[in-house]
């Protein structure tokens, strides 16, 4: 009995057990998806950053490997066998792959000492008008004396020395110095003259003369004849890579480690928002690529495609199944739950009636024969503990057969009720009273200091009995007899107080009824 | 009758032990590839002491030996495919291990070089402090600890990556990063004083890690792998690596680098 209340109240908890328990295996899912999602963005980005860097060096070792080419041709013929040159590169059939190319030129070193020899030996070519610029006097020049293709736009080029400008000097020396291939930073190129500034960049490669040593930087600068170079519109290069380009990425190439926007030399798209990198970007990274000994910038980010192809879309959907699923299994296990608890109440309170049932009088709701014999074990087991009388009080109504059979059984059944009412009203809250026959009472008093407390109720209950009843409107008499027993004197079992009270009643009926008697 | 045999045994016995003394096959030209990396190798110089490496190692061998620059990244994909036969100063692990062998002629320990203003003073003040960056060059390995560093901040996007030294010592210089992990040959011989000026080193605790020939297994068969290895062994031996890093650094740090227990 005492367990119940708790067991249910456990129960009762069941259901948030169950939704916080789910709800917590939602989390763990939802978070072990959005890790794993989170990696796979990482992961794809990563390759896609790797991957523009590798498209970006092969696309650049193509084009290194074409202008060695052109420097593997002066290992067999001088630097002004201008036919010779313009027959070589137009057998490199340049088609689109190599239309990121602008031009292709050779250039001669040529010592101040050299410089007047040199103008009349072009002049001499046929180039009438061939004059170094800028004109002004330097120690050394480095004149382009060579472009292919062969177009008119080129010509203009012939005699310009980018040995005079700072930025193109760096390459050529930094070529020069490591007899490798070398690139300028972000440049105009000579052919975009006029238009709108396209961002460039020149590739050199040195070319040294033929026969003498290069191992050393001094073997090299001693030894250099001129330079072959190919310059580059950059948007043109990297429409020439191979492979393709990631979609939902954004790529800006900067010259050198500053990404400013003077710096910029290629964004992917020509919107102005791509300029920069989203500051909402999930990922965003720089990678700072060596090429030809220059550095670039390549500043790589995703966009909201790249995200959403790789991003947490399964974890949105773990969220909402994974609550879903959890409110409504949090629902059905307090269904249960309650439904259990609601069958335990009707159990317990039927069990309850039943017991009630099997221990009371139906008619006057007082303990019966059974109950009644079960109390007075326990009283005298308790008496003989600790002392004291018990007392039992046998009442029986007399003539009752008389209302019976002249009022009917409803009055009959009506007094009963009323008489135990007196008879409970009567009694101490620790006495028993109980109906064990048609109109057969019995008290039972435990704890007696005195037997006087007995017998005192047993005259006041015949007192209250002999008192009038008003039932249906009809008012009846009646008188009780009473015959009383006590542990120990009259018997210290059951049956022998129940039969010396039994005695004592009858000997108060023998004596003319209403009265009361102790057993003797 | 038994003559013969006798003739043709010595004959075979004389054959094998002259392709042994021989040294590698040359019968066809091989690849070298260098990678622009400190004192390893200087582009803007064309010097370095992989480059008197490899050009003392083509001497020994007498093979035709093509030496060219590449990217690190680059250098490791075609060792894996075969395309290219060899490269120095590579270090190993279990995933290089398949596809290359190595015949180690130097062991040196890393070190995390940080900004001064960066307030880390170990390993571990560095990988807390989230808004510290760290350069590295791509496909680069290191120590244990500090592959893990790499690892651990790669994963949380605090990596920026780099195809070559320089690059990083300028994004080191304008504090776009807060450090990077370098060897003992990774000063570059310009800026260095600027460098040591903004920045502070700290050791990473792991023991030296060898670094060798790396020899590309696709290309070169077991028995060749061995010859090449026996000619760096030689150059060891004999003092001849000794000298190349000791025009590279101080006599002592020299002997350090290329005095180390060969691994069994």
């Amino acid at each position: 009995m005492t367990s119940e209340p708790k067991l249910f109240s456990r129960a009762r908890l069941l259901p948030w057990l169950v939704l916080v328990a789910m709800l917590a295996v939602t989390a763990l899912l939802w978070d072990h998806e959005q890790q794993s999602a989170r990696k796979e963005l990482h992961t794809q980005f990563d390759f896609a950053l790797r991957d523009t860097v590798s498209r970006i060096e092969q696309r650049e070792s193509a084009y290194e490997q074409m202008l060695r080419g052109i420097q593997g041709l002066f290992a067999t013929t001088d630097l002004m066998a201008r036919d010779a040159i313009r027959d070589y590169v137009e057998t490199l059939q340049l088609d689109a792959n190599f239309s990121g190319i602008q031009g292709i030129g050779v250039i001669k070193w040529v010592p101040a000492s050299q410089k007047a020899a040199h103008t009349q030996t072009m002049r001499a070519l046929g180039l009438k008008n061939y004059v170094i610029t800028p004109p002004d006097p330097r120690d050394n020049y480095a004149p382009i004396i060579q472009r292919a293709p062969d177009l008119d736009r080129n010509r203009v080029v012939l005699g310009i020395d980018p040995w005079a400008e700072p930025a193109r000097r760096q390459a050529m020396e930094k070529a020069r110095d490591s007899g490798m291939p070398a690139i300028t930073g972000k440049v105009r190129l000579v052919v975009d003259e006029g238009s709108e500034a396209i961002p460039g960049f020149v590739m050199y490669l040195p070319v040294f003369a033929r026969g003498q040593p290069a191992e050393s930087v001094a073997q090299r600068r001693a030894n250099l004849i001129g330079w072959v170079y190919a310059s580059f519109h950059m948007s043109d290069f990297m429409a020439s890579l191979y492979g393709k380009q990631a979609s939902g990425l954004s790529l800006n190439i900067y010259d050198g480690i500053n990404p400013t926007d003077s710096a910029l030399m290629y964004q992917t798209g020509n919107s102005a928002k791509s300029r920069s990198p989203r500051a909402s970007a999930a990922l965003s990274a720089n990678e700072y690529m060596v090429i030809a000994g220059h550095t670039w910038t390549l500043s790589l980010s995703t966009q909201d495609e790249f995200e959403q192809r790789f991003g947490p879309t399964i974890a949105f959907t773990i969220t909402v199944a994974g609550v879903g699923l959890s409110l409504s299994m949090a629902l059905l296990v307090w269904f249960m739950v309650n439904g259990r608890a609601h069958a335990l109440r009707l159990a317990d309170e039927m069990t309850r009636e039943l017991r009630h049932m099997a221990q009371h009088d139906p008619l006057t709701g007082l303990p019966n024969r059974a109950l009644f014999s079960d109390r007075v074990h326990q009283m005298l087991a308790h008496a003989k503990r600790h002392g004291g009388y018990v007392a039992m009080i046998f009442i029986d109504l007399d003539k009752f057969k008389f209302i019976n059979d002249n009022y009917g059984h409803a009055i009959g059944d009506l007094l009963l009720q009323q008489v135990a009412t007196r008879l409970r009203e009567a009694t101490r809250a620790s006495d028993t009273v109980g109906r064990i026959g048609g109109d057969e009472f019995v008290i039972l008093m435990g704890e007696l200091p005195e037997i006087e407390i007995a017998l005192n109720l047993a005259e006041k209950i015949r007192v209250l009995v002999a008192q009038a009843f008003i039932l249906n409107q009809h008012e009846l008499t009646i008188s009780c007899s009473i015959g009383v027993a006590f542990y120990p004197d009259d018997g210290t079992d059951e049956e022998t107080l129940i039969k010396n009270a039994d005695d004592a009643m009858y000997r108060a009926k023998d004596s003319g009824r209403n009265s009361v008697r102790q057993a003797a | 009758m038994i003559k013969p045999y006798f003739v043709a045994l010595l004959i075979a016995l004389t054959l094998y032990t002259n392709v042994n003394a021989a040294g590698p096959d040359c019968s066809r030209p091989f690849t070298l590839a260098l990678h622009d990396h400190g004192l390893l190798f200087s582009a803007d110089t064309h010097t370095g002491i992989d480059k008197d490496v490899a050009d003392e190692l083509v001497r020994r061998s007498g093979c035709k030996v093509t030496v060219s620059l590449m990217a690190r990244a680059r250098i490791w994909q075609l060792i894996e495919s075969g395309a290219l036969d060899f490269s120095l100063s590579g270090i190993t692990n279990a995933e290089r291990d398949k596809f290359a062998g190595f015949a180690w002629y130097f062991s040196n320990k890393y070190y995390l070089l940080v900004r001064k203003d960066s307030g880390v003073r170990n390993q571990a003040d560095f990988e807390k402090n989230d808004k510290l960056q760290l350069g590295v060059i791509r496909s680069f390995r290191y120590s244990e600890s500090a592959n893990r560093l790499v690892d651990k901040l790669q994963d949380a996007n605090r990596v920026s990556q780099a195809s070559g030294l320089e690059p990083l010592y300028q994004t080191l210089m304008l504090n776009k990063i807060q450090g990077m992990i370098i060897e003992p040959f990774d000063y570059p011989a310009l800026d260095e004083k600027k460098i040591r000026e903004i920045s502070s080193i700290v050791e990473f605790n792991d023991p030296p890690v060898p670094h060798g020939l790396i020899m590309s297994k696709k290309s070169l068969p077991a028995a060749e792998q061995e010859k090449w290895r026996a000619l760096i062994n030689d150059m060891r031996t004999d003092g001849t690596l000794l000298r190349i890093f000791e025009t590279y650094f101080k006599p002592e740090l020299a002997g350090a680098l290329v005095n180390f227990q060969q691994a069994p």
